[in-house]
């Protein structure tokens, strides 16, 4: 038993440095990699975390937590729950677990290069937890999705998604390359523990466990909140890191940083939430669309955080507002219409009650995504042409985000693709915002090829639709995916087209 | 075809840029008709008849004058991964 409180000697113990006298302290913390802005190491010293906790603490906890996290899967399992539940809502959990439990791990190597390379010991200290969480995370979904892979084939992604050049995970893994994977540490803590987790995760862990439960399935939605309360702890690695470099001179840099973070993990956190929240989700079981949950934890919160540690809002805030509205909307449609290149069952979702809520929660869906895509699409389920609502050729991929360019169709006219020319070759963005961080640092990110441009290039060879599927992973690690209902959900449409008949 | 190259199809009303292949001696017609292939029928409605499709280079202010619908690809001076933009001549854009 410890003799002290840990209150006693807590910051001692923490922040415990030392001076080496036997190499040079830059071939130790190489610049490039433990701090790029010339931050004394005093300054550094200054650290100090909100949430503090022993590692005699943090092993009790957190196998407590896992003991009731396992428990209840392990209490659940047999039951027919998977065999029983929503064709829809599971594909909202095989978007989970392809995109997440390879990025969980991933995560631990961020916190890894803080744990080898802050300066500050302190922020080396909780980075150390950090480390552990991620590992956790990425084993325990990998666990959890495991026992469902025997039952459907598309659960597989959970492990192989990350290796595949699926579409989707080309997206995912460019955001979290450019966020956690290739920065040096402070950075990695600018973007990852604040932008990404302080920022957003919220939203998904928050608001994807109440949806959850309203679900039934106590399993995942236990799981996302055991995961989400490691968050809350290793998030704050972040704050103290803005607060030290505002103080040195530094905020242009902390805010861009951030600002680079925010936009990347957004574009594409809104395809993996957003569509899930207001799509996936059965209407009945729905409980807040995910512009209101936006509202309350980024919108919000995010932007009160923003203020408290001394930064501003992102410059294009009201972007981001606008894209809240947008986004997750066109790549519902667009996915959904391409639905072979994922490996999820997509649903329409649209029926006449799902519509009115649209209508409801983002005034004016009726006018524009309505009238413009799913009017056409029911008619040719209506008329018993299902195959005609598959899509055909390939939409532009933005340069930077990997998503399909697009936005609001109908009037006024928003679809554009922003366009810049570097060193002979052409890149095409979504958005300004994407525009603006290519031309922070081209040389950073002008090597990479999109699909697209590796259908052009001869990567991709011959660059059929066919071969783009194969290409990407769809119909080698599962079947592509198909309308999750059948279509069932534009069944009222043919009730309401006979009756008129 | 081995000279055909990728330009970017930013279709009225539709709300996604897409990928399409033209050659050099497409007329702007064709061109018209080889992005239409991909929007309409499957997200957008076809425009009604009489009313046919225009298109011209995307521009900031998407007002550019259109190209006459019988000049070529090369004519235009189209290059790899521009974007155009089609439209129902009648309708304002």
């Amino acid at each position: 038993m410890p003799r002290l409180e840990r209150s006693e000697w807590y910051d001692f113990a923490r922040d415990t440095n030392w001076t080496p006298r036997y190499v040079d302290e830059q071939e130790i913390f190489p610049p490039e990699m433990s701090d790029p802005y010339g931050i004394p190491v005093s300054e550094w010293e200054t650290f100090d975390e909100p949430y503090k906790v022993s590692y005699r603490e943090y092993v009790r906890i957190q196998r407590e937590k896992d003991a009731g996290a396992y428990s209840v899967r392990t209490a659940l399992a047999h039951s027919d729950y998977y065999e029983e539940a929503d064709p829809a809502y599971l594909s909202a959990l095989k978007m989970h677990y392809g995109s997440i439990s390879l990025s969980e791990y991933a995560a631990c190597h961020a916190d890894e290069r803080m744990v080898r390379f802050g300066r500050a010991p302190s922020m080396r200290n909780m980075a150390t937890f950090g480390m552990l969480d991620e590992m956790r995370h990425g084993q325990i979904h990998l666990w959890f999705a495991h026992a469902l892979a025997k039952k459907d084939r598309q659960f597989d992604w959970a492990h192989q998604a990350h290796h595949t050049q699926n579409w989707a995970v080309v997206a995912g893994r460019h955001a979290l390359d450019d966020v956690m994977m290739t920065r040096d540490a402070p950075t990695t803590s600018l973007m990852l523990n604040f932008a990404f987790e302080t920022g957003l995760t919220n939203v998904q862990m928050i608001g994807l466990s109440r949806d959850a439960a309203n679900m039934d399935d106590y399993t995942f939605s236990n799981l996302i909140t055991s995961i989400q309360s490691d968050e809350a702890r290793h998030a704050q690695i972040g704050t103290p890191v803005i607060q030290i470099m505002i103080r040195n001179g530094k905020k242009a840099e902390a805010q861009q940083a951030v600002d680079i973070a925010f936009w990347r993990i957004w574009r594409v956190f809104a395809i993996l939430v957003g569509i899930s929240m207001d799509y996936q989700i059965p209407l009945a079981k729905r409980d807040r669309s995910f512009k209101e949950y936006m509202r309350e934890f980024v919108m919000t919160q995010y932007e009160r955080q923003l203020t408290d540690v001394g930064l501003d809002r992102p410059w294009y805030w009201d972007i981001f507002l606008d894209d809240i509205e947008n986004h997750h909307h066109c790549q519902q449609g667009g996915i959904w219409s391409w639905r072979p290149t994922v490996w999820w069952n997509p649903s329409g979702a649209v029926g006449p009650a799902e519509r009115e809520w649209l209508e409801e929660k983002y005034p004016g869906w009726n006018d524009t995504y309505g009238k413009y895509y799913w009017d056409t699409i029911i008619q040719n389920i209506v008329e018993g042409h299902p195959e005609k609502t598959l899509a055909t050729g390939m939409p532009m991929l933005c340069n930077m985000c990997q998503i399909p360019i697009s936005n609001r169709p109908g009037e006024p006219w928003k679809a554009r693709a922003y366009q810049v020319d570097y060193q002979d070759r052409r890149y095409s963005f979504c958005t300004s915002v994407c525009e603006w961080i290519f031309k922070v640092d081209p040389e950073r990110y002008k090597h990479h090829h999109s699909i697209v441009d590796r259908m052009y290039s001869g990567e991709i060879d011959p660059p059929t639709m066919e071969n783009v599927l194969l290409y990407m992973g769809s119909g080698v690690v599962s079947e592509g995916g198909k309308d999750a209902y059948d279509y069932a959900w534009a069944d009222p449409y043919r009730a309401a087209r006979s009756a008129a008949e | 075809m081995a000279n055909e190259f990728p330009i970017l199809s930013r279709m009225q009303y539709d709300g996604h840029i897409r990928v399409v292949d033209v050659a050099p001696d497409f007329t702007m017609d064709q061109v018209a008709a080889a992005c239409a292939a991909y929007s309409v029928g499957t997200h957008l409605p076809p425009p009604e008849p009489g009313k046919p499709l225009r298109i011209r280079p995307t521009t900031d202010d998407d007002n550019a004058a259109p190209f006459p619908a019988d000049m070529t690809v090369a004519d235009a001076e189209l290059q790899k991964f521009d974007c155009v933009d089609i439209y129902i001549e009648s309708d304002t854009a």
